[in-house]
């Protein structure tokens, strides 16, 4: 127990790796606060550099940049509609109003605080019950997988505002983008148009930040003579009687992140689109309509997307399986430094678990110390003028998305995806179904034809599994469920329950 | 549906491009490998063509309903929907964006840069010369600070 305890508390109390924690941390949330460079390049350049270092020190400043990333990603996303990362596109949808009617300051304080108590489930989750999720997550076979994506996909129904066919079309456009290269089961070039280059695919970075960035630039050059709105950052720190109203909401959305960061290949970028579509059937009464600014919408990608970080944890300390790409990193920076994770891993090192659980904490601390400096130099980002603000959201656009690969090419693809936004925005398109598509698509089609193929090819066998499997059923009844909700079927069916049982 | 909810100009247009986009991208998914095998290549997206043209046709159907734009005849429609969605400023800055891209590799990312930050802004802000290549000269310190110093990203 002592053992456990003086693991737990060793990033604490040790200087260097307190300090190399912070470092991490504060880097971590510029470097997810940019468009283009991702928490895995961060990491994945880090990790080169500290093959000599001892494995604390190295996993402090891993861990640190891993949630400083996952977080940084909201600033930008509140700040001009651009997702730093993938995991925030969901936050944008209420931040960004947010900030146009000037509460930048209050939407980052509150995402900040929201964050870590998304930060603090998630790793409570992993100290508690990681070889138990763990197991749970080993027992996922491809249909179970490909029932996730359908799940996940399900999602136009909430995403898609005023017409579901516009959010089914945009999200059938996007996994069509996300198809585009080499099929990676037989190498067959899909959607290619003949062209080599396309081979490797379409990045969805580089979709999001044309859909994003380029689209809204294009939209702002009509509020060009609109008054620039003032930001309100004197009350950055949310209030408690606010975190404890919300409270409720993020340990449910806290849950939904830490059960999908566990799934290995689904991310905090799929738990915060989740979790937004929670709050929005859950929520009653929100603060004010879902898109529109709601505080809900903010808190709810927000606490996911960093619950999915512990999630990410388990299997990798449990089962030695990335929970995503960055654990994907780690894994390899575990074993270059000697260890091997898998189940032997908590037996052989068992302070590698316990330490990485406590330094989670200790990042999730300083996440709360940086995230809440330095607002009020953001939120004076938007309230530049717009002739100005305009060109370079286009600079910063370029910038990342060239960061990506260093692909002139790509640079093209975000400025079409970037007019075809724009186009689309025009007739009443969300931009949210068309990255679910594209992050979804390719996930659905290779578990698709995974369980295919464990069935035989037999269709009625794959049917037969997702019956006689508990867990296949249960996530079958959830599709069903969600699709009916996304039909008039259920509200029909409502309408005609309810003056019965009103009568009765 | 409600009678009162008018068609967008162009609306009908864009919609039937995106029929006939979800048709190219099934006739682009048979390509793949045609009705081979439920679990070819091409099965999964010639799936998801079916669902894109399903959901293109519906998007036509909503719009039964609809009452017509105000316009006479197909000039005008265009026109309308140029001067509302595609304004003199939107197209020059669209222009400026292309241009600046095209000039990157011909003459490097900080000159093209400096020169697209320093004509947009002269354009959006209709003058003040000065201003603007003050501006442009500040935000191109920034991005090298940032980009090339701090974090060591390779630029176009």
């Amino acid at each position: 127990m002592s053992d456990t305890l003086s693991y737990l508390l060793m990033a604490w109390s040790d200087p260097q790796l307190l300090m190399l924690t912070a470092l991490g941390t504060f880097a971590g949330i510029y470097i997810g606060a940019i468009p283009g460079l991702s928490v895995t390049m961060a990491v994945s350049i880090l990790v080169s550099f500290t093959f000599s270092w001892d494995v604390n020190d190295a996993l402090a400043l891993i861990v640190g940049i891993f949630i400083g990333g996952v977080y940084g990603g909201s600033r930008s996303a509140i700040l001009l509609n651009i997702p730093g990362a993938p995991s925030s596109v969901a936050t944008a949808f209420d931040g960004y109003p947010l900030a146009q009617q000037g509460e930048a300051g209050r939407a980052i304080g509150l995402s900040t605080v929201m964050s870590v108590v998304g930060g603090i489930v998630g790793t409570i989750m992993l100290a508690s019950a990681a070889p138990l999720i763990g197991e749970l997550a080993l027992r996922f076979a491809p249909r179970d997988y490909f029932l996730v994506a359908a799940i996940g996909l399900l999602l136009v129904g909430s995403l898609a505002e005023g017409s579901l066919a516009k959010g089914i079309f945009a999200a059938g456009l996007g996994a069509v983008i996300g198809l585009v290269g080499m099929d990676p089961v037989t190498a067959q070039g899909r959607f290619t148009l003949g062209q080599v280059e396309l081979m490797g695919g379409i990045h969805y970075v580089v979709l999001m930040i044309g859909l994003f960035g380029v689209a809204e630039a294009f939209y702002q050059l009509h509020n060009l003579d609109s008054p620039v709105v003032r930001q309100k950052v004197d009350k950055i720190l949310p209030s408690f009687a606010m975190v404890l109203k919300f409270l409720p909401l993020s340990i449910r959305t806290s849950i939904i992140g830490v059960i999908v960061g566990v799934l290995p290949g689904v991310g905090g970028d799929i738990a915060a689109l989740m979790a937004y579509d929670h709050a929005k059937r859950t929520v009653k009464n929100p603060s004010r309509p879902f898109g529109k600014g709601a505080y809900e919408g903010l808190v709810a990608p927000e606490t996911a997307n960093s619950a999915a970080v512990g999630g990410a944890y388990v299997p990798m300390l449990t089962l030695g399986m990335p929970g995503d790409a960055v654990t994907a990193v780690i894994i390899g920076a575990l074993v270059v430094h000697g260890l091997n994770p898998g189940p032997m891993l908590m037996v052989e090192n068992p302070h590698i678990f316990y330490f990485t659980v406590g330094n989670l904490l200790l990042a999730n601390v300083f996440l709360m110390i940086f995230g809440l400096m330095g607002i009020k130099l953001f939120a004076k980002f938007v309230e530049m003028p717009k002739a100005v603000l305009i060109p370079l959201i286009l600079v910063l656009c370029v910038v990342g998305t060239y960061s990506i690969n260093s692909s002139m090419t790509e640079v093209y693809w975000m400025l079409g995806f970037g007019v075809l936004g724009y186009l689309l925005k025009i007739f009443g398109f969300q931009m949210g179904p068309i990255i679910l598509g594209a992050i979804l698509g390719p996930l659905m089609d290779t578990s698709y034809r995974q369980a295919m193929s464990s069935a035989g090819d037999n269709p009625v066998e794959l049917l037969q599994g997702l019956v006689t499997s508990p867990l296949s059923l249960i996530l079958s009844a959830a599709v069903v469920l969600i699709l009916l909700g996304n039909t008039p079927l259920l509200k029909k069916l409502k309408s005609k329950l309810s003056p019965a049982s009103a009568r009765g | 549906m409600n009678k009162t909810d008018k068609m967008l100009v162009g609306e009908r247009t864009f919609c039937v491009l995106l029929v006939l986009t979800s048709l190219v991208v099934f006739y682009l998914a048979y390509q793949i490998s045609g009705f081979s095998s439920i679990n070819s290549p091409g099965a999964f997206p010639i799936g998801v063509a079916l669902v894109m043209i399903f959901s293109a046709v519906k998007i036509g159907v909503e719009l039964i309903g609809k009452a017509k734009p105000d316009c006479s005849g197909w000039l005008d429609a265009f026109q309308q929907f140029r001067d509302t969605h595609f304004p003199r400023r939107t197209l020059v800055f669209g222009l400026l964006a292309v241009a600046y891209l095209a000039a990157i590799q011909w003459v490097s990312f900080y000159v093209s840069t400096f020169l697209f930050l320093v004509l947009s802004i002269v354009y959006l802000r209709k003058g003040r010369v000065l201003n603007a290549i003050l501006i442009a000269a500040v935000l191109l310190v920034l991005i090298y600070l940032l980009f090339s110093l701090a974090f060591s990203v390779y630029l176009p």
